[in-house]
């Protein structure tokens, strides 16, 4: 009968802990080290721009663009359908319905790549599948789709339909608005284009 | 089984065979702890025999503050932990149909096999009965997926519903049980049965 009373008095004094103690609500790390290490090395993590203007432009329903840069940034400019996370909120109980899910592949960008890459280590070290980088984040965006340079004329055939490719994203992704700001810095540039126009028409008959 | 099958850190096979070997731990410890009596069973509805209520509530609170104080260690992901879904007509319809069967037949589904294993005739005729049981069900199931299904309401935990933290009602569950085995010592003596 003793024992009875000591065991009893053992588990509500447990009880009394438990109580007593804030319930561990860590979100725990999935992946080990190395699993991280190999998966960041091979960059796979990463949507080229290409990638994800074709995308757009097919109206792609099964991908979603996350922008994480802070919401003022958001504002200014922002890529068509986004929707913004800032980094700082990224393990809010808000959003975690739009990153822990098997649904959609999330886009994360960022201005370069920095903090996109740091939301998405983050993310996947919590075993979060389907999220994903936008490779040189907005800036490289900007360069390569919406003001993109024609190459050379003397370069390979592929590397005139993807310059082809830009120019038709640019238009249909709106890139006037970038444009406008880019062109005075870099006033050559658009020279070139119009020296290429020809050789896009002869593209697109072969499309 | 644990956080091991949904890690994949063990293949399915490996789960399934752990699971043989843990059910036949399961099923020695129900055996001699004497579960394969069918009197043992329907004496917690009579109140001459409570081990059974003892036996559960003392595995609900020690896996319950476990579970907590693991979790609290950081040695388990409480969000990896399975929680049944809640079809709140079926659970009721259900409970009181295993009732029934618990008093009438003093066996649970476990405690039969035990009970059949040890040649008990009666384990083995309720056994046929929860086999033509699950027929019954299985064939029929048109009929009552209807209600089966009624009432759904998610993943809850008693805890979440009630609006207190896990430990709270871990706290709560352990003085309920304790006063569980007073009151069913008491009735033990208070309903005496002669050896069975």
């Amino acid at each position: 009968m003793k024992t009875r009373i000591i065991i009893s008095i053992v588990f509500l004094g447990l009880g009394f802990i438990l109580a007593a103690i804030p319930q561990n609500t860590t979100l725990k790390y999935k992946l080990t080290a190395e699993e991280l290490l190999t998966e960041a090395n091979n960059s796979v993590m990463f949507y080229s721009p290409d990638e994800v203007a074709q995308l757009l432009i097919q109206k792609d329903p099964n991908i979603r663009l996350i922008d994480v840069r802070t919401p003022d940034d958001y504002d200014k400019y922002a890529l068509p359908n986004a929707i913004n996370i800032p980094l700082s909120d990224l393990l809010s109980e808000t959003y975690r319905d739009f990153l822990d899910q098997d649904v959609y592949q999330n886009i994360l960008y960022s201005n370069g790549t920095t903090d996109a890459v740091k939301a998405w280590m983050i993310l996947r070290q919590l075993g979060w599948e389907n999220n994903f980088v936008l490779q040189g984040g907005l800036n490289y965006w900007a360069e390569t789709i919406l003001n993109p340079q024609a190459p050379p004329s003397t370069v390979a055939s592929d590397e005139i339909a993807r310059y082809d490719f830009r120019k038709g994203a640019s238009q249909s992704l709106g890139g006037g608005s970038l444009e406008s700001t880019e062109a005075s810095v870099s006033s050559a540039a658009p020279k070139p284009m119009v020296k290429s126009t020809p050789k896009k028409k002869k593209a697109q008959g072969g499309c | 089984m644990g956080p091991l099958a949904p890690y994949e850190i063990i293949s399915a096979n490996t789960n399934m065979l752990l699971a043989f070997v843990i059910g036949i731990g399961f099923g020695f410890v129900l055996e001699s702890s004497g579960f394969s009596s069918s009197r043992k069973l329907a004496g917690v509805f009579y109140g001459y025999d409570t081990v059974v209520l003892k036996v559960f509530f003392t595995g609900a609170i020690t896996a319950a503050s476990g579970l907590l104080f693991f979790s609290l260690f950081g040695w388990v992901d409480l969000a990896m932990v399975y929680v049944n879904p809640t079809y709140m007509h079926s659970a009721i319809l259900g409970g009181v149909v295993m009732g029934l069967g618990f008093i009438m037949g003093g066996f649970c589904p476990g405690t039969s096999f035990c009970g059949a294993s040890i040649g008990k005739i009666d384990a083995m005729v309720f056994i046929a009965g929860l086999f033509i049981g699950v027929f019954v069900f299985g064939e029929g199931y048109p009929m009552w997926e209807k209600l089966f299904m009624d009432g759904f309401q998610g993943y809850p935990k008693l805890s979440t519903v009630m609006g207190i933290s896990d430990g709270v009602f871990t706290l709560l569950m352990i003085a309920a049980a304790l006063g569980m085995f007073y009151v069913g010592e008491w009735a033990e003596k208070k309903f005496p049965q002669p050896e069975y």
